[in-house]
């Protein structure tokens, strides 16, 4: 397996926040590296200083062994990029769109047709060739935005958030679509503040807060750093303090938490506790609507990293 | 690369409605509407001067030249004021009872207009009156440059011959405009259309402002997409500038076809040097625009609001809304005309047109394009830039 970028002690300071704070990683050739972390951890200025949008303080920045700069055409002839905010001309057809951004990569009419045209499939924006971004749905402004992105053929690409505020289902389009662009050759690198998508996605996940990397590694390895072996979760919409109390007491195996009419206990020995939780909860007479078993989560190991929840 | 931007950019400009209102339909209305407005003066007023009261008192007489000046301009057959001499009270009295339009006095040397409304006549006798004072003063200058410069050769002998004729030669190029100014010929709709002309130019700014904020990674998202592409950078926007120049050729020529066609404004011969003239002002605004993008570093309304803010007061002070203004600031603030492309643009013209003054055409030119290149510079200066501290 080739290293194909190669990100060492990157800093970036913006006039009074360290936005990335001493960052090295690696992108794998064909792997799908998922950079996970809460709104503000610098996912996005990593991104952009990777792309020599932003000048950063130190650090270097690799592809392909070569060192990244404004001027490094044949390596930026490689990279596709989707951003965060949708980069597309109000003024141009859906087709318009990927044709001029295309035809910044791929001089040859014939090629940049075909190459369109993947993009098209891939996205599923057949019946909207002609549609203006107005017209489209948010959902397929993204599909849009991500085909703009792609339709050169990258061998190297970067994802800010692409699914921000779209439905399941286009979401599930988008990430088969990355899920296709890696089996087509491509290596990706993937923003998100979404955990089920990273663990669904990617092959690695880095896990940031505050510019600095807090943990990577597989989405199941990741896992083991928790000490959490299940959660059981009740919805009890009303619960006193008095018996909260009571339950900390009952429970001694596991940590309680209660908050917005939710009941969360952690265990931190094996699996299976949910049958003795209910037979605690009805000797207690403290009724609950639904009652169910999880596996830890990669927000449980940001918890356990940080103490603060991944998503606000 | 060029092409493809081009292309595009032509395709992006021409589907933007509001552009294509302010830099297309925008000046063609307005010379539509200006040339409605005047059309009624013109029919409605052609044989009715306007009734002015002069305070004939010391003052007045002192000034020789602008009273016989102004003697001479009412004396024709279509003359465009009809002058009632007075002393200051009976001149008062005719102005409240509506009997005349406009009362004109000399105080401290310099002529002075009252007027109790601001309509169309009364702009009428101020544009009249600050034009008789533009050349009473050229006459008298000229007079004075001459003696000092036979004091100066010699010190004792004057030419006065040579002076005589000199100033009678001015003398009476100025009779003979003054002679001409009726109301068919009167130069207040040309100053109009000149201020349009100036304004057309520069509103191609909104062309060029619009694409160089979409290729500038800190001002919009689409920037970023340019911006990391391999595309060479002054292939991508020199095809952009091309499709601004191009939109605003457009313009012209649907503007110039207004004005000849429709409109039917006199241009005198030189209509080969005004579009040179209109050619290099639109490449002033072009890259007026290209420089606003660049500069102002706050959001895409607030570089709208500069662009328009200088063009807008650089037409109004240029005369836009009436001749006054502009000689206002050729009189006591020249140093603005000499950044105002809105001024350099109408200059040149009303040198064209009013004065045959070809050498102070040429000057306005280059003016021009002086301040092109130096929006130029600007530019690119911030436009090569393509790493950013913050976006
Ligand atoms: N232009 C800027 N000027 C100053 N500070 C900035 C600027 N852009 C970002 N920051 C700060 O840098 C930090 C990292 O921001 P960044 O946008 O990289 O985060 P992110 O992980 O992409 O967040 P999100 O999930 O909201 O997109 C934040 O604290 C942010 O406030
Ligand atoms: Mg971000």
């Amino acid at each position: 397996m080739s290293v194909i970028l190669e990100v060492s002690h990157l800093t970036k300071e913006y006039k009074t926040v360290k936005a990335v704070d001493d960052l090295s990683f690696t992108l794998n050739e064909h792997e799908i590296l998922g950079l996970l972390g809460p709104n503000g951890s610098g996912k996005s200025t990593t991104m952009n200083c990777i792309l020599s949008l932003l000048r950063y303080s130190s650090g270097s920045i690799r592809i392909h062994g070569k060192e990244m700069s404004p001027s490094a055409y044949d390596l930026k002839q490689e990279i596709g990029v989707i951003f965060q905010d949708v980069a597309v001309f109000e003024e141009l057809t859906v087709y318009d769109n990927i044709r001029y951004f295309c035809g910044l990569y791929i001089r040859d009419r014939k090629t940049a047709e075909a190459y369109i045209e993947d993009a098209i499939h891939l996205t599923g924006l057949e019946d909207y060739r002609k549609f203006y971004p107005k017209q489209l749905s948010g959902g397929l402004l993204r599909r849009l935005n991500i085909a703009c992105g792609i339709a050169h053929k990258p061998k190297l690409l970067f994802f800010d958030e692409p699914t921000v505020a779209v439905d399941p289902q286009s979401r599930n389009n988008i990430l088969e679509g990355i899920e296709k662009l890696r089996e087509q050759g491509a290596s990706v690198i993937y923003t998100t503040h979404y955990m089920e998508e990273a663990e669904q996605l990617c092959d690695r996940i880095i896990i940031m807060d505050k510019g600095k990397i807090l943990a990577s590694g597989t989405p199941d390895s990741l896992k083991s750093i928790t000490s959490v072996t299940e959660k059981v979760m009740a919805e009890v919409p009303r619960l006193s303090e008095e018996k909260l109390h009571k339950l900390e007491g009952e429970v001694t195996n596991g940590s309680i938490r209660y908050e917005n009419g939710r009941l969360v206990v952690s265990f931190h020995d094996g699996k299976d506790h949910i049958t003795h939780l209910i037979d605690i909860l009805r000797r207690m007479q403290i009724s609950y609507l639904r009652i169910y078993s999880e596996r830890p989560t990669l927000n449980d190991v940001f918890l356990e990293l940080t103490g603060k929840e991944l998503r606000d | 690369m060029f092409l493809h931007n081009y292309r595009y950019s032509l395709v992006v400009l021409l589907r933007n409605k509001g552009l294509v209102f302010w830099t297309l339909a925008f000046p063609v209305i307005m010379a539509l509407l200006f040339h409605m407005s005047f059309a009624g003066i013109d029919d409605a007023e052609r044989f009715s001067a306007i009734e002015v009261a002069v305070v004939d008192d010391d003052a007045y007489q002192n000034q020789v030249i602008f009273a016989r000046a102004m003697e001479e301009l009412s004396k024709s057959e279509d003359a465009v004021l009809h002058l009632h001499y007075a002393d200051s009270t009976e001149a008062e009295e005719l102005l409240n009872n509506g009997e005349v339009t406009a009362v004109i006095s000399i105080q401290k040397r310099e002529p002075v207009v009252r007027v109790l409304s601001s309509g169309i006549q009364e702009t009428i006798v101020q544009s009249v009156v600050e034009e008789i004072r533009c050349d009473s003063e050229v006459i008298s200058d000229l007079a004075k440059e001459e003696i000092l410069a036979e004091i100066g050769e010699d010190g004792t002998d004057l030419d006065f011959e040579r002076i005589f004729t000199d100033i009678s030669k001015a003398v009476l190029s100025v009779k003979s405009k003054v002679n001409n100014l009726n109301q068919k010929e009167y130069s207040f709709v040309m100053i109009e259309y000149e201020s349009l002309i100036a304004m057309t130019c520069l509103y191609s700014g909104l062309l060029s402002m619009t694409l160089m904020n979409m290729h500038q990674a800190n001002l919009s998202a689409v920037g970023k997409r340019s911006t990391v592409a391999p595309a060479r950078r002054g292939a991508v926007l020199a095809g952009a500038m091309c499709a601004a120049l191009t939109v605003q050729l457009i313009t012209l020529m649907m503007l110039y076809a207004v004005l000849l066609l429709i409109v039917k404004a006199d241009f005198g011969n030189d209509i080969g040097k005004i579009l040179l003239l209109s050619l290099s002002g639109s490449l002033a605004g072009l890259t007026l625009g290209a420089a606003v993008s660049v500069l102002v570093r706050t959001g895409e309304n607030a570089k709208m609001t500069v662009l328009l803010s200088i063009v807008m007061s650089g037409c109004f002070c240029s005369g836009m809304m009436g001749i006054v203004m502009k000689n206002i600031i050729d009189k006591h603030l020249p140093f603005i005309n000499w950044i105002n492309p809105a001024a350099m643009i109408t200059d040149g013209l009303y040198a064209l047109y009013y004065y045959g003054a070809v050498d102070r055409y040429w000057f306005d030119l280059a003016s021009i394009l002086l301040f092109s290149v130096v929006m130029t510079a600007v530019s690119i200066g911030g436009l090569r830039r393509r790493q950013y501290d913050s976006m």
